[in-house]
């Protein structure tokens, strides 16, 4: 094995680094950069979540139920009709008409639709919904780490990339905790001692900080310390200023569209990305919803137009790319006497990837009548969202383990998976 | 030098000399973690759970004082002087401002308009004026934008960023209210590219360069005379820093006028933010302020929801702030009366499916009020109340936002016992519960119109039908229940005690609220003389929080803080806007909230300015963090710095570190040849600052 060698002609990435002795996981990114090219690099997946519970029912709109336009008179999104109304996906349902970036992406059969699908628990507080959500565990408030930790917890690694597992925003989101180290950054150009110009003395003040967080007793701090100080010195080495996006990937402006455009910073900048996260808030629309335009209008395009240009700007790296969307509840079936909806159940799930069979409508309608109503006022639940990620942990991650991920739940083995990937 | 001071500054030492003592026996913690802290660490436990971090000597201050008694001073901060605070808040003039107030002198898009359609006057002050016309000026712009906009296709692939930047935040006024911040990012991009040579054309004329040179008096008359289209410009390409150069020196009314041309948003929000943290640092009555943070966040809104920017600054000074430490039941009433809250969890909205003003709009007939109709007449009235409906945008039905969040947030905890059932009984309850015009600032009302009628049934108690008393009646329920004592005592004891509080604790703690009328005083007192308080596994036991940490930084450096906005800056990129959390839960106060690396690298990075003297608007004070001497040699300095910063409690690690770097040219910017000059006390107090110790509190 040349490894050794590898890294030496690599040397002008790691004098950056300038350190005398080369830390393990940089001689393994360098070695991964270097199979990456022959055509074996990782799996990944993407997952974003929609924080403040989405209107399903007016992203992915049911145009052929009467009962949809009769619930809803004043926040329906019209049948698709020419250029106006939703924009038809099957005959029988279709997007809301801010999302057209998404209907190349059905077009190409690499975008699937999961309606209908849900947390099981019947809490309808943000809070508990999304944290049953984010652990992987619905109605148990024990569980300390979340599902995406756990799905990446099972496959080993020896001197594993310090950006396995990356959260884009200031704070480590519930999915993302647990035991496998995490990075959670705000700004991929702050993430350094010293901030975006350090100015004289910032790299010793840097190897100050990261001898006191390394000799620590405190093991939560001496952890996350260490957990940093590797993340930075990989990513000084990757020299991620000099990024552009791919020609096309238009980002849109704002938190979400910035948060991906670093995950596909970081993704194409070789760092060993295997699961990243990504959320957008301000979906709680109990008033003034909005219809085509409005409310629900401008967060819709804004997450599609992000989402579309993330994946064009993984060009090739999208074939082993899967990206995942949910959001702790849907909204109830009727519209709320402020021309909003309140808390409801089931929602609606997108996924999209080269693996993906896109292109077509997964899991059962239950139908807006009355009487297939949960509770009589909400939409249905009849995919659990943990046989969607059960699939996507076993099928592209490559964690048969699946039990391990989602305790407590039977249906995340091959037998009651949706088969959405090839 | 005064005698008190030189007293203390003996104190000081004294205590410097002390705790060297117990820092060595202290490394090895206790094996017994139920163990009572020895003295010295009980004072510096008490201070950092009770204020927002010891500044140099304070704990010297307590120790000649008693803790006792410095507790009970605490908890009555009426007692105490805050005219050293106030006079750095006097420059805010929003402070005092109520929200009509506030929407006049910052005026949004509704008030625009009203002076536009002639229907409100434009004030004659030149200043305001300047803000009014100005502000118009925006506004039509960003209508023109809008129209240009929608005549283009969504699919226009020239026009991909039209609308995408722009926030949805729960509230379809938003759109409006927040439009005239980012604008720029909405508008397409011929407008942009219009707008630009506009801008560079006028900025050849006045030279803002030019501008920033001038006296602050001359500098506001030459803002004040410009058309308002220019002072558009000035605004748009004065940005970050160049606001703050722009109005430095002028009178707080110049400063706010300024403000409020070239950044309308940030006047409110950013006084509010920067008196927050200039009370956390320098305000004597510290207890006061955590537990006014403590309940703003407990009850919290978010600034940016439509008007309620206008009403935290009234919410957090007159329904928060005076029952900090009282009744909990004046606290949860305080805000159910409040248009802040009302606005911000919906409730205004929110009219019962069966009222008169469902039923017959808000004109209609007088049937619910008891008189007699015939049927014709009915009819009649019906289809003009279906004409009144769809012609007007009127809230018609249940919102039950605020009735759940009550229960789940406010009183009993999700776990406290409650149904889907009980959720949608009491947001008929509270239907009715309303404000008269939000959007210019108006106050709470209640109108019967649209109160639901009937009796109704929450939490197995059943509500007779009796208007607004009804909600008293519940507010009162669940202010007393017995699961709000739990839930609301538990928050206490994570706040102040630990992520997980012992049992044992929690129950005594609820034990004296349910005896005590909910009296927070009482229950914070049973907390103080808890063993669990002050049991040895409780010490340092809690990471800061970044506003916690910020603050405490601050406060250990003795640093002067001439700006705050620096400051609320750095929360922003520690993920803890203040004012800023959008949804009803407001900020975690546990440990895997706030540890990650992201959060991490900001906080060494903000220690290492703080101490260094690089945050804008701080200057370093090493005459205050080191009582006036200033040790030479830097081992010397260093213990010093250590002894105010961490009260001497350093890990053997951090104090290596450190020593090791004392040497270092480039830490301590001096050359190992010049022993003449002083240590670089700021650098070592960054690197303390940014200690794993120094985390925790």
């Amino acid at each position: 094995m040349s490894i050794t060698r590898r890294v030496f002609l690599k040397g002008g990435a790691l004098a950056v680094v300038g350190t005398s002795v080369v830390p393990s996981f940089l001689t393994r990114a360098v070695y991964a950069a270097e199979t990456a090219t022959a055509g074996t690099s990782k799996k990944r997946l993407v997952v974003l979540f929609q924080r403040g519970a989405a209107d399903g029912l007016n992203i992915v709109v049911p145009h052929g139920e009467s009962a949809y336009y009769s619930m809803r008179p004043s926040i329906a999104i019209p049948r698709p009709k020419g250029s106006e109304g939703c924009i038809d996906l099957d005959g029988f349902f279709g997007l809301h008409p801010s999302m057209t970036a998404f209907k190349p992406l059905w077009d190409a059969k690499h975008l699937a639709i999961v309606h209908a699908a849900g947390s099981p628990d019947t809490t309808r507080s943000h809070f508990d919904a999304q944290d049953y959500m984010e652990s992987g565990t619905p109605g148990v408030k024990s569980t300390e780490d979340g599902w995406l930790n756990r799905a990446i917890g099972g496959i080993k690694e020896k001197d594993a990339s310090p950006f396995r597992a990356v959260a884009m925003g200031g704070a480590l989101p519930r999915t993302l905790a647990g035991t496998i180290p995490a990075v959670a950054m705000g700004n991929i150009r702050e993430f350094a001692v010293g901030g975006r110009s350090p100015g004289a003395g910032a790299t010793a003040a840097s190897n100050s900080f990261e001898a006191m967080y390394e000799q620590s007793v405190d093991t939560v701090l001496h952890g996350t310390g260490n957990e940093t100080f590797e993340a930075v010195k990989m990513l000084k080495s990757a020299d991620p200023e000099k990024y552009t996006p791919a020609a096309g990937a238009n980002y849109p402006r704002g938190r979400f569209g910035d948060s991906l455009r670093q995950v596909a910073q970081l993704v194409k900048a070789n760092l060993g990305v295997e699961v990243a996260f990504a959320d957008i808030g301000g979906w709680d629309h109990h008033v003034n919803e909005g219809s085509v335009q409005g409310q629900i209008a401008n967060i819709t395009r804004d997450f599609s137009q992000s989402i579309a240009a993330f994946w064009t700007d993984l060009g090739d790296l999208a074939e082993d790319t899967v990206i995942v969307t949910m959001s702790e509840f849907g909204r109830t079936a009727r519209e709320n006497g402020n021309r909003g909806t309140d808390h409801g159940h089931a929602n609606v799930m997108f996924v999209l990837g080269g693996p993906v069979k896109g292109g077509r409508m997964y899991g059962r309608w239950p139908g807006l009548q009355q009487e297939h109503l949960y509770e009589g006022r909400d939409l249905a639940i009849t995919t659990d969202f943990r046989q969607v990620l059960s699939e996507a942990v076993y099928g592209h991650l490559g964690n048969k383990d699946t039990s391990k991920v989602f305790p407590g739940f039977d249906k995340g083995s091959p037998k009651d998976f949706l088969k959405y990937l090839g | 030098m005064s005698a008190t001071r030189k007293l203390l500054f003996l104190a000081v030492i004294l205590a410097l000399v002390a705790s060297a003592g117990w820092l060595m026996a202290g490394d090895s913690p206790s094996k017994n973690p139920s163990a009572p802290m020895d003295e010295n660490k009980k004072i510096l436990h008490a201070l950092n759970r009770f204020t927002f971090g010891p500044r140099p000597g304070d704990v010297a201050k307590v120790r000649a004082m008693g803790l006792d008694k410095w507790f009970d001073q605490q908890l009555h901060p009426e007692r105490m002087d805050s005219s050293a605070v106030d006079a750095r808040l006097a420059p805010f003039l929003t402070l005092k401002m109520s929200p009509r107030e506030m929407v006049a002198n910052f005026p949004p898009p509704q008030v625009l308009r009203m002076v536009e359609n002639g229907r409100v006057a434009m004030p004659s002050d030149p200043g305001k004026r300047a803000i009014y016309e100005s502000r118009i000026v925006a506004y039509n712009q960003q209508q023109a934008a809008k129209k240009d906009e929608a005549a283009g296709t969504p699919q226009n692939p020239q026009n991909p960023r039209a609308k995408a930047g722009k926030k949805a935040n729960g509230n379809g006024d938003d759109a409006a209210m927040m439009a005239d911040t980012p604008a720029e990012n909405l508008t397409p991009e011929q407008l942009k590219e219009r707008q630009k040579q506009q801008e560079s054309a006028m900025y050849a004329d006045i030279g803002a360069v030019q501008l920033l040179d001038l006296s602050p008096e001359d500098r506001y008359q030459r803002i004040i005379k410009m058309s308002p289209r220019e002072r558009l410009s000035l605004g748009r390409s004065i940005q970050g820093d160049k606001v703050l150069q722009l109005v430095d020196g002028m009178k707080p009314e110049q400063r706010e006028t300024v403000q409020a041309i070239v950044q309308p948003q940030a006047v409110v929000g950013g006084e509010l933010a920067q008196a927050k943290l200039l009370r956390a640092i320098y305000s004597d009555r510290q207890l006061e302020e955590v537990m006014t943070d403590f309940w703003y966040n407990h009850f919290n809104i978010f600034i940016g929801k439509g008007p309620d920017r206008y009403m935290i600054t009234a919410y957090e000074r007159d329904v928060i702030r005076p029952h900090v430490l009282g009744k909990f039941k004046d606290l949860l009433s305080a805000t159910a009366h409040s248009p802040a809250m009302l606005f911000y969890l919906d409730n205004w909205q929110s009219v019962g499916p069966n009222s008169a003003l469902a039923k017959f709009g808000p004109e209609g007939a007088r049937m619910a009020d008891g008189g007699f109709m015939s049927p014709f007449d009915r009819r009649r009235q019906q289809q003009a109340k279906q004409q009144q409906q769809q012609a007007k945008n009127r809230p018609s039905g249940l919102n039950e936002n605020y009735a759940r969040e009550i229960m789940e947030l406010h009183t009993l905890g999700v776990d406290g016992g409650y149904t889907q059932k009980d959720v949608t009984e009491l947001a008929k309850v509270l239907t009715g519960w309303t404000i008269d015009n939000p959007q210019i600032g108006g106050p709470a009302a209640y109108r019967e119109r649209a109160h639901e009628p009937g009796k109704k049934y929450v939490l197995g108690h059943e509500i007779a039908e009796q208007g607004q008393a009804e909600g008293a009646q519940m507010l009162d329920i669940l202010a007393h229940h017995p699961s709000t004592a739990k839930f609301v005592c538990k928050k206490l004891a994570m706040r102040f005690v630990s992520d997980n509080p012992p049992q044992s604790l929690v129950d005594r703690m609820a034990d004296t609220f349910m005896k005590k009328d909910g009296d927070i005083r009482e229950v914070l007192l049973t907390l103080f003389h808890s063993p669990e308080f002050w049991a040895a596994d409780a010490y340092r036991a809690k990471v800061k929080t970044p506003l916690e940490f910020v603050a405490s930084s601050a406060r250990a450096a003795g640093v002067d803080v001439q700006n705050a906005l620096p400051l609320v800056q750095t929360l922003n990129r520690m993920g803890m806007p203040l004012y800023g959390m959008q949804p009803p839960t407001g900020y975690s106060t546990k440990s895997d909230a706030w540890v990650n690396s992201s959060a991490l690298l900001t906080r060494m990075n903000f220690a290492l300015q703080l101490g260094s003297g690089r945050l804008p608007g701080t200057t370093p004070n090493p005459q205050a963090l080191l009582h006036g001497s200033s040790p030479q040699d830097s081992g010397a300095a260093l213990a010093a710095l250590e002894g105010e910063i961490l009260s001497g409690d350093v890990s053997a690690q951090t104090h290596a570190v450190i020593q090791k770097q004392l040497n270092d040219p480039e830490v301590m910017q001096r050359k190992p040849d010049d022993p003449g000059r002083t240590p670089n006390y700021g650098a070592i107090a960054g690197l303390i600052m940014g200690s794993p110790e120094f985390q925790r509190r």
